[in-house]
């Protein structure tokens, strides 16, 4: 079959304005420029985006240039910086705009606002735009001027009351959740917004809030309420309708064992699966156990045992069980390996650096991360005058201004 | 709100959806996008309407609220596969289909017709997503995965749970939520790859590597300063330094807050003349403590030990005084963004989620009930939540009457002979 397809550019033509910040916004236009959008990251050095500050930096050096944290969300894109609080800031701001479709930005409302970069506001330059607003609460209710991060939405929609070992405090998990959660629900439905307006012409605002996304992130801890006047509870690693579903501590691990935190997950569904584990385990009065003897007598059982090890013989025997893996191990996991999920890229201050893929594979236009994140300010001369347009004069003039800083 | 027209941005587009549990969620979301969605279901019904919790704690496959969550906006049909029959006419289905989205496990996708070459080959313009624990190929592809194997081996239980103690996951499936929305995205990416050039493609979803996208900054923490970030307890880990407390309980259940309540970062002396018109300041007004504190201000890395113990302790005494509704309240107005741990009931109660008209009612045999709301508003193509999952069967009809355009005879043969 001929095809006239550019194999790795799906969004090749398609340029997007970033305003947002932090997680869920840098998140969103990754999976644009992973497939070969144009982005343009818009930063300022007077307020800079805050995970440019947060660590890891390299060798331990803060600085703008140096946040691994940052560059992760950030691969495959451009960076002009613009400071919107300078008097021809917005003014500049909007001359971007015009030559983009897509603006993607996670601020609280108050603040397209008050620049006069709201969605109508945009659409007096880019008449086909489309936007997509991903504040933590919404654009509009009670709520909507409240700030927040992912590690307090997760408390916020009911996920850490659903992460906490059984009748203790509700810790949540040990990330910023929602950040790795609502970014699929918004990149979702701004391509699905894009495809409408490859079909029809026609663009069209999102006001997409986080909390929103996120509460479908709970099974059914809503109906269960609702229908049954049942408050769902955490488990710990369990589940309600398995007894045999946790995690397990192995043997230590090391020349001289000093890793003694390997644990695996042991989960068992089906009286075939309880009968493969007692095989495995050369137990077979496992079957006629009582849970918590049996619970008693797996975790004795697996402290002898190496971790991975254990996985693959249990795998082998049709139990499905996993070793818990640390950032470390999955680098070196042979699954991800064969998918190719994390990319080694060069970035001028950071050095040869592991990025995070998307985690699917399209069989035509995979994706590609064609750079590693943008240094601040990288791409202003590109960005200023070849797209939009600034003379060699005005462009010194808003450098000198302090307009780019 | 109850909306029964769609006109999401995928209302001219079909989807047959051949999930279980973990890729359900992918077909209600391309259902909430407009789509018409066909659930096909073998004849009995799919194993997940035996998920519970049910309604009444009844046992019965058409009372599942696990079914109900993930198949509203779904049509039924059922149809035996492993039939000559059957697969003939899910053949058929996918010539009137756009989308197709399975769960099926790797080994078993080539006997079903189900392999990627082969739906490549006979429908050209189908964009065919497969959901597996870890992928259609590779060294673990035929692997089991539960929801918490896939949570452990992506990564994100080693984040989750106390140090010392065993990992633990959130008792709400995360690896088959995350394996549905980003199968989604690639999806839709597939899609308007076609919208283009006409073709469709194959999305290889892993569940696995799905959970792998959650570590936060655990992965370049390892790469940059080999760290492996820990499972913290009640706390945070940014980029291999432990930081302080988040979660502080209140007079009346649990708040969270940023890490020491924003006693560290840019807010701090905001923080500090917060708890001091409360009186419950301690030692921080003291310019020693201020300078500490200001030094946080650029850099995002919190203080440990002594002063962290000491910073922690202020906020557990403070937070302990006052309700939720008052310590966030007051924290949002000098921009901490403090949040309520949330319960179901402070969820279904909530005015800021009530004042957006976030709930949906739809309409069951047993009355109306209320289900989370379309999770983005589209100007121009609205999402939209509008009918409950179907009852086994509860379009065969329409599927094979008005659809594939079968007679009734036909109909009722297929059905004695359980095939339909």
């Amino acid at each position: 079959m001929s095809t006239t397809d550019n194999a790795d550019n799906v969004f090749e033509g398609i340029r997007v304005a970033d305003f947002a910040w932090v997680g869920v916004g840098p998140l969103v236009s990754k999976y644009l420029a992973d497939h070969g959008a144009e982005v343009i990251r818009i930063e300022s050095s007077v307020r800079p985006e805050p995970l440019r500050r947060a660590p890891p930096f390299i060798n331990d050096t803060p600085g703008l240039d140096n946040s691994g944290y940052y560059a992760d969300f950030n691969s495959s894109k451009k960076c002009a910086s613009l400071n919107l609080q300078h008097p021809d800031g917005v003014k500049i701001a909007k001359r971007i705009v015009e030559h983009c479709d897509i603006v993607t930005e996670s601020f609280t409302p108050k603040a397209m606002r008050a620049w006069g970069m709201t969605y109508e506001d945009l659409c007096e330059v880019r008449p086909d735009l489309i936007m997509i607003s991903m504040p933590m609460y919404g654009l509009t209710g009670p709520w909507s001027m409240w700030q927040g991060y992912g590690h307090v939405l997760q408390a916020a929609v009911g996920i850490s009351h659903l992460t906490a070992y059984p009748g203790e405090e509700p810790i949540g998990t040990g990330v910023a959740y929602t950040d790795f959660l609502v970014p699929h629900f918004a990149a979702a439905a701004l391509i699905a917004a894009l495809d409408h307006r490859q079909r029809t012409g026609e663009g069209q605002n999102i006001d997409f809030g986080q909390m929103e996304a996120a509460l479908h992130a709970t099974e059914t801890m809503i109906l269960d309420y609702h229908v049954n006047g049942r408050e769902q509870q955490a488990l710990g690693a369990g589940h309600p309708d398995h007894e045999i579903y946790g995690t397990w501590q192995c043997a230590a691990r090391g020349d001289d064992g000093d890793d003694d935190d390997r644990w695996i997950a042991i989960t068992v569904t089906s009286n075939d699966e309880l009968a493969a584990l007692a095989h495995v385990a050369g137990e077979p009065d496992w079957t006629t156990l009582d849970a918590k003897s049996l619970q008693t007598e797996i975790a004795a059982w697996t402290r002898k045992q190496q971790a991975e090890e254990l996985m693959h013989r249990l795998q082998t025997a049709g139990v499905p069980a996993g070793v818990v893996q640390t950032p470390e191990d999955l680098r070196s996991d042979p699954q991800l390996a064969h998918r190719g999920h994390f990319w080694m890229l060069d970035h001028p201050t950071m050095g040869h650096r592991a990025y995070d893929g998307p985690s699917f594979r399209l069989s035509d236009t995979p994706a590609e991360l064609t750079k590693s994140a943008p240094l601040l300010g990288e791409d202003n001369e590109f960005i200023y005058k070849d797209i939009v347009g600034m003379s060699d004069e005005e462009y010194v003039e808003h450098l000198v201004s302090g307009a780019f800083d | 709100m109850t909306t029964n027209a769609a006109a999401g941005p995928l209302a001219p587009f079909r989807v047959i959806d051949l999930t279980n549990e973990l890729g359900q969620l992918a077909g209600r979301m391309l259902g909430d996008h407009g789509a018409e969605v066909i659930k096909v279901e073998p004849p009995g019904g799919d194993e997940s309407r035996f998920i519970g919790p049910f309604r009444g704690d009844v046992v019965d496959p058409e009372q599942s609220l696990h079914w109900w969550t993930f198949n509203t906006n779904k049509l039924g049909a059922t149809l035996d596969l492993t039939t000559l029959r059957g697969q003939e006419l899910f053949t058929q289905l996918l010539e009137n289909a756009d989308f197709l989205v399975e769960t099926c496990p790797p080994d078993a996708a080539a006997a079903l017709g189900l392999g990627a070459e082969n739906i490549r080959s006979e429908h050209p313009r189908l964009v065919h997503t497969s959901i597996t624990p870890f992928g259609r190929d590779g060294p673990y592809a035929n692997w089991k995965a539960t929801d918490l194997v896939a949570t452990a081996m992506g990564g994100l239980s080693s984040l989750c749970g106390a140090p010392g103690r065993p990992p633990i996951r959130p008792t709400a499936s995360q690896g088959y939520t995350q394996a549905s929305a980003q199968a989604v995205v690639g999806t839709m990416i597939a899609h308007y790859q076609r919208t283009k050039s006409g073709r469709g493609q194959h999305v290889d979803q892993s569940m696995q590597e799905a959970v792998t996208f959650t570590h936060d900054n655990a992965s370049p923490t390892w790469d940059i300063r080999a760290i492996n970030n820990e499972r913290p307890g009640n706390g945070r880990q940014i980029g291999g330094y432990k930081s302080g407390q988040y979660v502080y309980e209140a007079a009346d259940g649990y708040v969270a807050a940023l890490s020491y309540g924003g006693l560290f970062g840019l807010t701090a002396r905001q923080t500090v003349d917060w708890l001091d018109s409360h009186g419950m300041a301690g030692e921080l007004t003291s310019d020693e403590w201020m300078t500490k504190l200001d030094a946080t201000q650029g850099i995002l890395i919190p203080p440990s030990g002594e002063d962290g113990d000491y910073l922690n302790q202020v906020l557990v005494e403070f937070c302990k005084r006052f309700t939720r509704a008052q310590l966030v309240a007051e924290a949002q107005q000098i921009r901490n963004g403090w949040g309520i741990v949330h319960t179901p009931r402070d969820l279904m109660e909530n005015e800021h989620l009530a004042a957006r008209d976030y709930w949906v009612d739809l309409e069951h045999e047993e009355g109306h009930l209320t289900y989370p709301g379309p999770w983005a508003k589209l100007s121009k193509t609205p999402l939209s939540v509008r009918h409950r999952a179907p009852h086994i069967g509860e379009h065969n009809d329409y599927v094979y009457s008005n659809l594939l355009g079968l007679s009734d005879e036909e109909i009722m043969k297929l059905s004695s002979n359980g095939v339909i």
